[in-house]
């Protein structure tokens, strides 16, 4: 026959009934506490006044600088286009004669063809070199092979 | 250092930090152990131990001195318990079983229960009541805390606390009884 289990004759574990903190846990809690407290305290965003501000105003002004952002960076971005690079300038400064003295030279392997089909920006120099007669034209395209003469 | 000295101290900004060191050494090991009581794993109980005093120094100033500075601070500590177990169940999505299993566990793995067979059922038995039983069977059983003491830390009626407590002991007794405990005394054979 089991006895029952009274709660009052058990011997109550004093003062806990669970095992104790590691040792030197309460001399140094005092100090981690303090560490806490003693924080300093975050600054306010520069910007706190907005979430006191109505919601039209929040919006409003929420558009306005995504509308800005976007304009500004379309105007960025077509200025950079027109604007030549440095590359381009220098060699604007290039007299095109010298250009072409230069092309056609033997170490560069460049011919006329080539210059031919240089870029439409860069008509100025062909149109200025290329400037044959019909009878040059002529002359020209006879001298081409039969295969080229086909892609013409 | 009494009471009313810490809060003199607390409110000169020239003394409030020894004050308030003051006021962790004094109370430190009740809410510590209050705390541990309710949540069982040290390191749980030290997060929440420091989180109360975080509280505590907070809201000092606020202290309307209606009640015991004692039983304010314990107070916070009450609530920061149960809502600790709180918000576990519900992360968790546990139902209650589980997160009692979980403490049960690591009630198991205590050196002070481990190889004290009564000792670990009755603990087991006082995990099985509900977080509110289970604080007012602890302030009541272990810290002997009167019950209108007990009636301002919990905001419930001296009443209420009597047939809590009451209703607690029975289903210690009836849990620690039906799981097959031995005599006290072996010897008294019949």
């Amino acid at each position: 026959m089991h006895t029952p289990f009274r709660l009052d004759e058990h011997p109550r574990r004093r003062p806990q009934p669970l095992s104790g903190p590691p040792a030197g846990y309460f001399e140094q809690l005092p100090t981690r506490v303090m560490a806490r407290v003693a924080a300093p305290a975050r600054r306010p965003l520069p910007l706190a006044w907005l979430r006191h501000a109505p919601a039209y105003v929040r919006t409003g002004l929420a558009s306005t600088v995504l509308l800005g952002t976007f304009a500004a960076s379309l105007w960025l971005g077509g200025t950079s286009r027109h604007q030549p690079t440095r590359a381009t300038t220098t060699l604007d400064a290039v007299p095109p004669q010298q250009l072409v003295d230069y092309l056609t030279s033997g170490e560069t392997h460049v011919d006329m063809l080539d210059l031919a089909e240089l870029p439409t920006r860069r008509l100025r120099l062909a149109t200025q070199y290329l400037q044959p007669s019909p009878r040059e034209l002529t002359e020209a395209l006879d001298a081409q092979p039969a295969e080229e003469a086909a892609l013409l | 250092m009494e009471d009313s000295e810490i809060l003199a101290k607390f409110c000169e900004p020239a003394s409030r930090n020894l004050a308030f060191n003051q006021l962790v050494r004094k109370y430190q090991q009740k809410v510590y152990w209050h705390v541990r009581k309710m949540v069982v794993d040290h390191a749980d109980a030290d997060d929440l131990t420091q989180d109360v005093f975080v509280k505590v120094w907070k809201n000092l100033e606020n202290f309307r001195q209606d009640a015991q500075l004692f039983t304010w601070i314990y107070r916070i500590a009450t609530n920061e318990c149960l809502s600790f177990l709180q918000s576990k169940r519900r992360r968790f999505f546990l139902p209650l079983n589980d997160v009692g299993a979980e403490l049960a566990a690591k009630l198991e793995a205590d050196p002070a229960i481990a190889g004290n067979e009564i000792e670990l059922k009755l603990q087991r038995a006082i995990l099985r009541l509900p977080d509110k039983q289970r604080l007012v069977f602890n302030l009541r059983y272990y810290d002997e805390m009167p019950y209108e003491q007990m009636a301002e830390v919990t905001g419930t009626s001296v009443g209420a606390l009597k047939a809590s407590y009451h209703h607690a002991a029975r289903k210690i007794e009836e849990y620690v009884t039906a799981a097959d405990n031995p005599p006290p005394f072996a010897t008294d054979a019949r």
